[in-house]
């Protein structure tokens, strides 16, 4: 298969990742599109025959960093309060999908981004301990000390909704 | 048995991600706890949760502009090429007299495994584009053409006469080809190394050696989309 058919083939994953670190769906998809674009351009160093999806969460979650970083510096704030409430004239099911997701989005963005990035990969992307740790190039112990941190923050926030 | 069971422990239990050992050790601890238990089921809860909010994503249609970013990268980052260039302290102008022998022999060889007739002859000395990889110069675009092309072009450039040249690449040759009267004269081809095993065709070292001598050849930047088609429309000729 070529790399970028992969690539494709990823990108419904890569968006729902996005949607859990970057919550707005525009700095989502902005964060996907950043995402393809370095991926591209250091597409020798992922050597075939590794995980793409692997390579690809590294990708993104370090290219979400830095433009956490920047708008930091800029003084944005990271939660977007009106994202995630523009209902449509959806059926009832995606409106219900809509407001969870507002909710649960809402709870996700007040985390700490190391406690979010455990959370998105574990929880949400279905990664084993091991292979979150390694994506975030840290060692078990602290994936597993930020995830719990992380869950019980949400369980917080989120109550008897969770 | 007795002591406790960390909060780590106890979601890690729930997440599936204990041995057996230690997962029979966390059941037996709950069973007399139930408020481990329940922490248990709040763990899972959540997952379950997460899941809800954020699968329905992964179900929406890629938005197009997000393909469009995996099939037509930008033609070239001249940047990286430039640093390739000065790791390999490249080239000051074009390899001739006995590289160019080489490459014949070289380009001749392969020429009879390509579909489509051989994409390369000989006429006068000089090593000429044929077949599909003549075709592939005439008419593709490094920014339009099809990302699964056989043949496919990188960059098209001026070299210091005002000449186009095109890097290009097929399966098992890759090189630089400039415009000379109504044919692409190869100035450069490498044998691209290929592995049948590996289903991913990725630029090699190769790859980077042709950008590298392209880089050193070009006069200014290399042609944008705008400017390779209007180009074409004149038929590739120099200024």
């Amino acid at each position: 298969m070529r790399f970028e058919d992969e690539l494709i083939g990823l990108l419904p994953r890569l968006r729902r990742f996005a949607r859990s670190l970057a919550f707005a769906p525009a700095d989502a998809d902005d964060l996907c599109q950043a995402t393809i674009e370095r991926a591209l351009k250091s597409r020798d160093q992922w050597q075939p025959g590794t995980r793409l999806d692997s390579w690809m969460y590294r990708i993104m979650r370090n290219a979400w960093i830095d433009t956490a970083r920047a708008s930091k510096r800029r003084g944005e704030t990271f939660v977007a309060a009106e994202a995630g409430e523009s209902i449509g004239d959806a059926g009832d099911r995606a409106i219900e999908a809509r407001v969870e997701l507002g909710n649960v989005g809402r709870a996700m963005a007040m985390l700490p981004p190391d406690q979010r990035e455990a959370v998105a990969l574990v929880l949400v992307e279905g990664l084993a301990y091991k292979e979150a740790a390694m994506v975030l190039e840290i060692p078990m112990g602290t994936l597993t000390s930020r995830l719990v941190r992380g869950r019980e923050a949400l369980m917080r926030t989120l109550g008897e909704a969770a | 048995m007795s002591g406790e069971i960390d909060p780590e422990m106890l979601m890690a239990y729930a997440d599936g991600e204990l041995d057996p050992l230690s997962a029979k050790r966390v059941e037996r601890a709950i069973a007399g706890d139930p408020q481990a238990a329940a922490t248990v089921a709040r763990h899972r809860a959540l997952r379950a949760t997460l899941a809800r909010a954020f699968d329905p994503v992964a179900a929406e249609p890629v938005p197009k502009p997000l393909l469009a970013a995996v099939e037509t990268p930008k033609v070239v980052d001249l940047a990286s090429v430039r640093a390739a260039r000065r790791r390999t302290r490249g080239w000051s102008g074009w390899p001739v007299g006995g590289a160019i022998a080489a490459s014949l022999a070289l380009g001749l060889f392969l020429g009879g495994q390509l579909d489509g007739g051989a994409p390369v002859t000989s006429r006068g000395g000089a090593l000429i584009a044929s077949g599909s990889l003549d075709h592939a110069l005439n008419t593709q675009l490094a920014a339009t053409q099809d990302s699964a092309a056989t043949t496919r072009v990188r960059v098209t450039f001026r070299d210091r006469s005002g000449t186009i040249c095109r890097t290009f690449a097929t399966p098992a040759l890759g090189g630089i080809a400039c415009r000379d009267g109504d044919a692409w004269v190869l100035r450069e081809t490498r044998g691209r190394t290929q592995t049948a095993a590996t289903e991913y065709r990725q630029a090699g070292s190769d790859d980077a050696a042709i950008m590298a001598d392209a880089e050193a050849a070009m006069s200014g930047e290399p042609l944008d989309a705008a400017a390779e088609a209007r180009a074409r429309a004149i038929g590739w000729r120099s200024r």
